[in-house]
């Protein structure tokens, strides 16, 4: 049973540094940029499945999973009218960063389910563990 | 015929529980990769293989669940599912073997509590 920990805590700490993410996405949604510079651009985690080493207990090949890279979201930056600011270019827009509010949502509920599914399972492996001690 | 003591068939079916319990716990860990298949093992024949002393069984792709977008097949419901049928097919098999074990030891005292009177 001791292989299900490292899996279970392998997507833990993705599905953590997914969030993250999302919460550094959700601070930016309204930055701007000067003309000529580039705003901020969403941040998308990638995760792989990664095989476990394996030891006595567990076999090799089970995997867990891993952020293997952040890419940054290509979608069109935001433009907004607004003549007054310091930062609008000649025709007045500014620009502001690409994240999608309404992406940004689904995702983090993809994620906190993800991450909440990991924890039930570790949950119920350490209940079967304590029966087990029991059992002796 | 092989002849096998209970203690033995026990133990093969909680470490067939525990192979199944982490091939749920790698599907589960992996149900927000791209590209990944949920894979299990059928527990008859991954048993029947312990015991009989073949190579352990290969786990096998699932079959028959819807795949998303991303390539991803893993469906969590259908994984919670998996996990607790094999915790309480562990349960099962824990709560036999004690017992088995508590006869066994009351079977090797030298006095039945009968005697003592």
């Amino acid at each position: 049973m001791s292989g299900i920990y490292t899996i279970a805590g392998s997507a833990l700490v993705a599905q953590r540094r997914r969030l993250g993410l999302i919460a550094a996405n959700m601070a930016n949604a309204d930055s701007t940029a000067a003309p000529g510079q580039q705003p901020y651009r969403a941040k998308l985690a990638v995760f792989q499945a990664e095989p476990l080493d394996g030891d006595g207990l567990a076999p090799a090949g089970d995997e867990g999973v891993r952020v293997s890279a952040v890419a940054q979201s290509s979608a069109p930056f935001k433009e907004v009218y607004a003549p007054g600011n310091p930062l609008a270019d000649a025709r007045g827009y500014v620009q502001e960063s690409n994240v999608s509010m309404v992406q940004q949502m689904t995702d983090m509920i993809d994620a906190t389910n993800g991450y909440r599914a990991n924890l039930a399972l570790l949950q119920q492996t350490q209940q079967i563990n304590q029966a087990l001690i029991q059992a002796i | 015929m092989l002849h096998l003591s209970s203690l033995d068939f026990y133990g093969a079916a909680l470490q067939t529980g525990a192979r199944v319990a982490r091939l749920v716990a790698a599907n589960v860990a992996n149900s927000d990769t791209p590209n990944y298949k949920a894979r299990g093992i059928d527990f008859d024949q991954a048993l029947a293989a312990r015991i009989n002393g073949d190579a352990p069984a290969s786990a096998q792709y699932v079959r028959g669940l819807p795949t998303g977008l991303d390539g991803n097949d893993v469906s969590l419901s259908y994984e919670s599912l998996q996990s607790v049928e094999n915790s309480q097919r562990i349960r099962a098999s824990l709560a036999f073997v004690s017992h088995d074990v508590a006869s066994l030891i009351t079977a090797l005292q030298p006095q039945g509590p009968s005697n003592a009177g």
